[in-house]
């Protein structure tokens, strides 16, 4: 990554490490949709809770002791709706309490609610929620810190059914027309919009071609493959070229919980204590098989 | 003391956006000035500083968006276009990128009513309906060129967004001596002394309400005018003070929807503060796809030219309370 790590007494994480630690984001995950009432977008956050996981613990420089680090690299979550698992990947990373994020979820007056809001968690980069909106917001960032001299990275994780909205594009654009190596998306590839199947109702394929027709660098990779995305991870170009880089992460929404994978009804929801075990038992089970 | 004439091209609002911001550019290191390919009156500022000049071309939402994401990183961005797009185009960027989080994006722009004959496509008729909707916006339309100026300037130093309007600038009439009035946001201007009725506006018929107010100071009447410029937040006090002083009567001039504008935003105040009025008229753009034609023109046509704003001003003195 070239840039001395912003925690100095941290240690890369191991892909061992980091498959353990998204493990414990999916129990986590899980636990809190059995404990609030309302919906969690679970499905959306089990796709992308390896590449949360990735980027927390491993690509990005950030400083659990000082949340707004002025070296610290970005992260703008576009795909808002999954704002629950970036708030307990950065619990995890020691930024957040996940005892006040499970005690206070969605209730009135609590920072933590379905969409991420800056005023009410200034530890978030930015407040979305309505997609489209977080590649634009992100393409700022990296203009700031390219005015500055900063030599940290705006990472941007999208879904890749909001990547319909043509603001994505005019972002992308202005990536590419300002030079933007310092600026990384990642495309939750997980191939389902809310009511349905991406290719049944919006043709995205040629998918990665669309970013490369756009002069992007494209990588792609398996979302859920820890390797892989350390792999990603490792390969960025320097933050100071001259090329923006999208990580086309193939995933499956719901991953992890047999009943919830690809599963259009799971997009969101709230668990009983009885499908919670039947939940947390599946999750078990799918980390056992890929370790057979 | 005169107080209207044409300036000429060199003093017109949009050059005066460019110069301001040149001058501030070397002030503020972290000033930005984005435009969706809006940028030929932003030369001074582009030659002056090219790495904080973007232009995204074509992409007003992307425009706002990445404004947002600069203030995020703790810059100051403007954003200089055409208000119809930035207004209308990148509202929900406006709303929820730059209000929602309360960031000090500065957005400016020009045909704020009807004029440039560009037709309803490039009117800004709604905009401050939009604008003025939005929690922690700052609205404001600007006729007087040096007065743009200063409140770019003001603004700098604002911790929200603000909104400027102005309407096609090159023909912009220079309204104040400098240093007459204090020019603060959210302060109304009293751009002339008046005791039997009150005509407020904004941007570019605060000079049309200065003429009708001639023209019925040669009938013996005494009308005053207000350049309400900060819509929001909106000088109440002036409001008020203006209700009691000038016998109940006001008109309200503008180059917007004649509902969800200046005179809404006063009919607020007044039904609020449970004030009788002896008259109201509202002069404005019906609802109406306005068509072609020069700016007067298109006012003469829909009620609130000249003649309709004199006529105005004496149905509403003639009526006793």
């Amino acid at each position: 990554m070239g840039r001395a790590p912003l925690t100095a007494t941290d240690e890369r994480r191991s892909v061992e490490e980091l498959e353990d630690l998204a493990f414990e984001l999916r129990e986590k995950l899980l636990h809190l949709c059995g404990t609030y009432e309302g919906a969690v977008h679970i499905g959306g956050d089990l796709s992308a809770a390896d590449i949360f996981t990735a980027l927390f613990e491993y690509g990005m420089n950030v400083d659990p002791d000082n949340i707004s680090n002025p070296e610290r690299d970005r992260f703008v979550l576009s795909k808002g709706h999954a704002a629950v698992c970036m708030y307990i990947a950065m619990a995890i990373r020691g930024f957040l309490s996940y005892d006040e994020i499970v005690e206070t979820y969605g209730q009135l007056d609590s920072a933590y609610g379905m969409h991420p809001c800056k005023v009410q968690l200034p530890g978030v980069e930015a407040s979305t929620g309505s997609l489209g909106h977080g590649l634009p917001i992100a393409v700022g960032m990296a203009l700031g810190a390219r005015g500055r001299g900063d030599d940290h990275r705006v990472f941007c994780l999208l879904g890749d059914g909001e990547t319909g909205e043509g603001s994505v594009w005019e972002a992308v654009m202005a990536a590419r027309s300002n030079k933007l190596g310092n600026l990384v998306a990642f495309v939750d590839r997980n191939r389902q919009l809310m009511t349905s199947f991406a290719e049944e109702r919006v043709m995205f394929e040629p998918y990665p071609d669309k970013w490369r027709a756009f002069g992007w660098n494209v990588v792609e990779i398996d979302g859920h493959d820890m390797s892989q995305l350390v792999a990603a991870l490792d390969a960025l170009p320097a933050s100071d070229s001259d090329t923006p880089t999208v990580i086309v992460a193939e995933t499956v929404k719901g991953k992890g919980v047999d009943f919830m994978e690809r599963n259009l009804a799971w997009h969101a929801g709230s668990l009983g204590a009885a499908d919670l075990e039947r939940a947390l038992a599946a999750l078990n089970d799918s980390r056992e098989k890929e370790t057979v | 003391m005169p107080v209207t004439f044409t300036f000429g091209e060199m003093l017109s609002a949009r050059s005066v956006i460019g110069s301001t911001l040149a001058e501030l550019g070397a002030e503020y290191p972290n000033l930005y000035v984005l435009t969706p390919d809006i940028g030929a009156t932003l030369v001074e500022f582009r030659d002056g500083f090219p790495d904080r000049f973007i232009d995204v071309g074509l992409a007003e939402q992307a425009c706002v968006g990445i404004a947002s994401g600069l203030a995020y990183d703790g810059n100051i961005p403007v954003v200089s276009g055409m208000l119809p797009f930035l207004s209308m185009r990148a509202l929900e960027q406006v709303r929820t990128d730059v209000c929602y989080p309360n960031l000090p994006v500065k957005i400016i722009g020009t045909h704020g009513g009807l004029v440039g004959n560009g037709g309803s496509t490039h009117y800004a008729v709604e905009d401050l309906t939009l604008m003025g909707a939005l929690t922690n916006m700052t609205v404001t339309s600007i006729g007087d060129p040096a007065m743009v100026g200063e409140v770019i300037r003001q603004s700098m130093t604002m911790e929200g967004p603000i909104y400027i309007r102005l309407a096609v600038g090159k023909k912009d009439k220079v309204l104040y001596e400098p240093g007459e009035h204090d020019v603060r946001i959210g302060k109304g201007i009293v751009a002339r002394e008046g005791t039997d009725a009150t005509i407020f506006t904004h941007g570019t018929t605060v000079a049309q309400a200065l003429d009708a107010a001639d023209e019925l100071a040669a009938d013996g009447h005494s009308v005053r005018v207000v350049d309400m410029w900060t819509l929001k937040p909106i000088d109440e006090e002036l409001v008020l003070r203006s209700a009691a002083e000038t016998g109940g009567r006001f008109v309200v001039l503008e180059d917007h929807l004649a509902y969800g504008g200046l005179a809404t935003r006063i009919a607020d105040v007044v039904a609020d503060n449970g004030v009788h009025l002896t008259a109201f008229e509202r002069l404005g753009i019906p609802q109406v796809y306005a068509g072609f034609g020069e700016d007067q023109e298109l006012r003469e046509k829909h009620g609130y030219g000249p003649a309709d704003t004199v006529a105005a001003l004496r149905r509403a003195i003639a009526v006793q309370p």
